[in-house]
């Protein structure tokens, strides 16, 4: 499997900084964003108001029934929002003071300014020129004297999502768009064999510092993940899949153990910790300056070519068949050198 | 619950639209939903609307009612509520729509996002954008709480494991988050090493806590965190020169930064930059005997050495 091993787990899940509102507060936060549209749109039906601030038309309802007790101190004739619905059709009225969306919090505006710049930070994205743009307006219109607090413009957020083969990205992009079948030349890191593949191409993903396409590949008949560096040639073809063809839903391109994987025990120097971010592992038991670790691959000439890489730094402990494995791929290298 | 969205809509508009601030009594006595006989149910409840008003983004500010009383009063600034104009073109909100959704962050920041679409006219567009087909994982333990820290200038402290050696209490000014080859890094001023130091994120253990109030220090101008951020082997000026296989020609010839001479047997030769030694060997060693390291005669050396220790060491010969 292309992408076989490459590993390199997420921290641990920590608790968010601010709690996550209750169901009321996350149905506040709607209705404040919500009346200064209704406010600017007299007239548009319950179901287009529901479907463009996400709530089922009960729920909607509701908020406007809501929004009908409430209004200024007094609450008598002139100081209660006026909202109902005639016919299918929603009117609000009276509530100037919700003229304007709530201003963004902190960190609604680091997270959206981290998100445009780190999509404009892959290279090959069309999209890259209108986020710089959204990025520095943002900036300039949450940071200044007049917000007191934080200036948005201080964030010092820094993404650099190149990474090798990433000259593939614009092609591949548009294949996606376009659900262009395209044809690889790859070269498989597990086997070390290339081959052409007919791949129906899904999703684009960045991890771990590469860059992968994720999608059907005709010549193996299932999933597969590609690392875009062991694409040799890459053409988009003119077929183009039926929209409608649903696609799989993307996954991580770590390696997954299956059934039947080999299993192998490698005693690591420190030197060769490096390993235990990198791949996955099933265990990591520190004897020491030692660390023995577990783990297991669909390939089992991938690890015999780690265990190579890691040279001096590693001692192969079980299974037998790895250290056959890797005596013969030595060998095999070592004679290009006699 | 509909009772308390009620009650918290009439809290914001009273504390918007009053002239001077509102004490905690006249909250009391005049904001539809707090009529409570009990004052300490009132206080209860008036201060957990208060704390969640102010979590979801509310600016509700305590006011000193004049300059010679010690009581205080509550408002919102309707300048510091209102969301200012921004008016991101449609271009420009579709992209952003499909960066949240590209990278995962819709939980985040939607809300923030339909802000945004209201402010634009166009409220829901983020909810059914054109399939991204790409995704950038920015996933990282205490990601968001340190970009906060940054931003606030707020010195933090947490306890630090660097591969391989003792785990650390450290006391960081953060200076910048980056983000290189799929890690993120917090570049800042460590306190106890008194230098400019990068700490990966996925290596602190347990909680990152306030060392000091925010401001507590000067934001340092931008700069490049290429000097304390690793950077990836390719810098160095050594050359070797490498002969490929036709298979796996193209691999190399990415390192090499293109060239290429013909050599025997269809082989293609390169000179390929090594930067550190160990790093090269094992750079070369993942194409087996696909390609063979020619030059220099000491790299080529070591590359035999390491290799006939392998050999040996799974009991072959070498």
């Amino acid at each position: 499997m292309s992408a076989a091993g490459r590993g390199g787990r997420a921290g641990a899940g920590e608790a968010s900084p601010s709690r996550r509102p209750s169901q009321t507060l996350r149905r506040l936060e709607r209705v404040l964003t919500m009346v200064p549209w209704l406010l600017d749109h007299p007239g548009v039906t319950i179901d287009e108001a529901a479907e463009r601030f996400g709530a089922s038309r009960d729920e909607l309802v509701e908020d406007l029934d809501i929004l009908g007790y409430c209004g200024l101190p007094g609450y008598g004739g002139g100081d209660l929002i006026e909202a109902s619905i005639v016919g299918d059709r929603i009117s609000v009225r009276m509530a100037d003071f919700f003229r304007r969306p709530l201003r963004l919090s902190l960190q609604e505006a680091i997270t959206l300014l981290l998100a445009a710049r780190a999509l404009a930070s892959a290279p090959g994205m069309p999209e890259s020129a209108a986020l710089d743009r959204a990025a520095s307006k943002l900036s300039s219109a949450l940071g200044g004297p007049a917000g007191a607090g934080p200036d948005l413009a201080d964030a010092r957020v820094d993404i650099d999502l190149s990474a090798p083969g990433d000259e593939h990205l614009p092609g591949l992009r548009a294949a996606v768009a376009e659900h262009r079948v395209v044809r690889l030349l790859y070269r498989a890191a597990s086997t070390g064999a290339t081959s052409q593949r007919d791949v129906e191409p899904a999703a684009l993903i960045a991890w771990a510092g590469g860059w992968y396409l994720q999608g059907h590949c005709r010549l193996a008949g299932a999933e597969r993940v590609f690392r875009l560096d062991r694409i040799r040639e890459l053409e988009v073809t003119d077929e183009r899949l039926p929209e409608s063809r649903a696609l799989a839903p993307a996954r991580s391109p770590a390696y997954q153990p299956e059934g039947g994987d080999l299993e192998a025990v490698l005693d690591l120097s420190p030197q060769a910790w490096w390993v235990e971010e990198w791949a996955v592992l099933d265990s990591v038991e520190p004897r020491g300056e030692i660390h023995r670790v577990r783990l297991r691959a669909a390939e089992p000439d991938w690890v015999a070519r780690l265990v190579l890489r890691l040279g001096q730094h590693v001692r192969v402990i079980s299974p037998p068949d790895l250290t056959e494995r890797v005596r013969r791929l030595a060998a095999a290298t070592l004679h290009r050198y006699r | 619950m509909a009772d308390r969205l009620e009650r918290l809509i009439n809290l914001v508009i009273a504390l918007r639209e009053t002239r001077r601030p509102l004490t905690a009594g006249e909250i009391r006595g005049r904001v539809a939903g707090y009529g409570q006989d009990d004052p300490q149910a009132f206080r209860r409840m008036f201060e957990r609307d208060k704390a969640d008003l102010r979590n979801l983004g509310v600016p509700l500010e305590t006011a000193a009612l004049d300059a010679f009383d010690d009581q205080h009063g509550y408002r919102i600034r309707a300048s510091a509520y209102d969301l200012p104009d921004i008016q991101l073109e449609p271009e420009e909100l579709a992209a952003l729509a499909l960066a949240v959704q590209a990278t995962g962050l819709a939980e985040e920041a939607g809300a923030g996002l339909l802000k945004l679409e209201v402010d634009a006219g166009e409220p829901g567009l983020g909810r059914r954008p054109a399939q991204a087909g790409v995704e950038v994982s920015l996933e990282a333990p205490h990601r968001a709480s340190l970009m906060r820290a940054q931003i606030t200038r707020t010195p933090v402290r947490f306890r630090y494991r660097p591969a391989g050696r003792e785990e650390s209490e450290r006391t960081v000014e953060p200076h910048a988050l980056v983000h290189r080859r799929g890690r993120w890094y917090l570049v800042g001023h460590d306190r106890d090493r008194d230098d400019r130091r990068a700490f990966r994120l996925d290596r602190i253990a347990g909680a990152v806590h306030e060392a000091g109030p925010a401001a507590s220090f000067a934001a340092p101008p931008p700069a490049n965190a290429d000097d304390v951020v690793p950077v990836a082997p390719a810098s160095a000026p050594a050359q070797a020169e490498v002969a490929a296989h036709p298979d796996v020609a193209w691999q190399v010839a990415r390192r090499a930064g293109g060239g290429g001479q013909p050599a025997p047997d269809g082989w293609i030769r390169y000179s390929v930059p090594v930067g550190d030694p160990e790093r090269f060997i094992a750079w070369a060693l993942e194409f087996g005997a696909d390609i063979e390291v020619q030059a220099p005669a000491e790299l080529r050396q070591q590359m035999v050495e390491w290799l006939e220790h392998v050999a040996a060491a799974a009991g072959g010969e070498s």
